[in-house]
């Protein structure tokens, strides 16, 4: 008979592993974008943004991802750019100074390849939201987390009045990051 | 000897006043315009011309190169030497002026997209240094242009009323050729 101390040992056992909130190195991690402006591709990034990936090794299905974007430290290419991204007709920084995108849920697609499937909140609308996501294991025991999505401006009233005509400036625009964790 | 350049030339010239003109004219409005849809439609169109005027630059002086008139016909030997300069000018110029817009946009990180649908090589990597220099050579080539466009058709016009001979006429065949 099973001596009565080892039972809440096993059920500690039982239990899935804690999941492990990994360190961001922020220096070389990135945010950034690519939109066409009279279908000339021009690129530009956020200098500043929180990650929080919380994830157990084997399984990033069971883990929680959140990106918060500083919208103040965008940079558009030129300094022109910059200036008007942040005025209302843009991004608003002044009175939604932060995006935030929160995984629901994480899809696994293929060996190493997820979705992760939640809700983006931006200039003040929350919407659904997905993002590819790759981890590739690290030798220091880390993850480099590389992924794309789509953000269609309009959904979220981002350049509209006179910017609203895509065929100046598109519609889609083409996000991409990566995030070095580290143990 | 002929008394006029060929049809494609003739053709090409004309056209490459029309597309420098107006680039010009784009050029000089868009300097200090704010930023706009506008402002960012017409600065394509404006790299448009440029690099169209570049486009045909090379068939220009391959029919040029093969032309047979006498250029230095009825000139002093002085005169043959500055038109021979001015037309030389004229033809870098054509060159140098779309090459340093091009180089331009690569060092300031905006490619260029010919017509909206052929994208053409970053010449430069992106650099803001850069980027400014050679606005500064665009600026410098296009005032040196517009200043060498002048001077040449107010030696076409000299000859014509003035002179009256075919020179002017050899270019624009239409222009009755005063006797």
């Amino acid at each position: 008979m099973m001596k009565m101390w080892r039972l809440p040992l096993l059920l500690l056992l039982a239990l899935p592993a804690w999941a492990q909130e990994w360190k961001v190195d922020y220096g070389r991690s990135e945010v950034r974008f690519t939109i066409k402006q009279m279908n000339v591709p021009v690129d530009g990034g956020f200098g500043r943004f929180l990650v929080k990936a919380d994830f157990e090794a084997g399984k990033p299905e069971s883990g929680r991802f959140m990106v918060e974007v500083d919208m103040s430290s965008i940079s558009t290419g030129s300094e022109e750019g910059d200036g008007e991204a942040r005025r209302p007709a843009w991004f608003d920084v002044a009175r939604h100074p932060k995006a935030r995108f929160e995984a629901r849920k994480v899809r696994r697609d293929g060996p190493g390849r997820f979705t992760l499937l939640g809700d983006l909140t931006l200039k003040g609308k929350s919407k659904p939201f997905t993002a590819a996501l790759v981890l590739t294991p690290q030798k220091d025991g880390g993850w480099l987390a590389a992924g794309r999505f789509i953000l269609k401006r309009n959904d979220f009233d981002i350049g509209g009045g006179e910017w609203a005509d895509p065929s100046v400036v598109a519609n889609e625009v083409d996000g991409r990051f990566r995030v070095m964790l580290q143990p | 000897m002929r008394d006029r350049y060929g049809w494609g030339l003739i053709i090409l010239h004309w056209l490459a006043l029309m597309l420098i003109v107006a680039a010009f004219g784009l050029g000089q409005y868009l300097e200090d315009l704010p930023l706009s849809p506008t402002k960012l439609k017409l600065y394509s169109w404006h790299k448009w011309l440029g690099i169209t005027v570049l486009l045909l630059l090379p068939l220009r002086m391959l029919l040029r190169a093969l032309e047979r008139l006498d250029h230095a016909q009825g000139l002093t030997p002085l005169e043959a030497q500055v038109s021979r300069l001015v037309h030389g000018m004229l033809y870098l110029l054509m060159l140098a002026v779309p090459l340093t817009g091009w180089l331009h946009s690569s060092a300031a990180g905006f490619p260029v997209v010919w017509l909206g649908i052929l994208p053409l090589p970053d010449l430069v990597d992106k650099d803001k240094a850069l980027a400014e220099l050679f606005a500064e050579l665009h600026r410098g080539g296009v005032n040196l242009l517009a200043i060498l466009v002048l001077l040449h058709a107010a030696a076409a016009i000299y000859h014509h009323h003035v002179r009256r001979d075919g020179v002017l006429t050899r270019m624009a065949p239409w222009a009755r050729k005063k006797t």
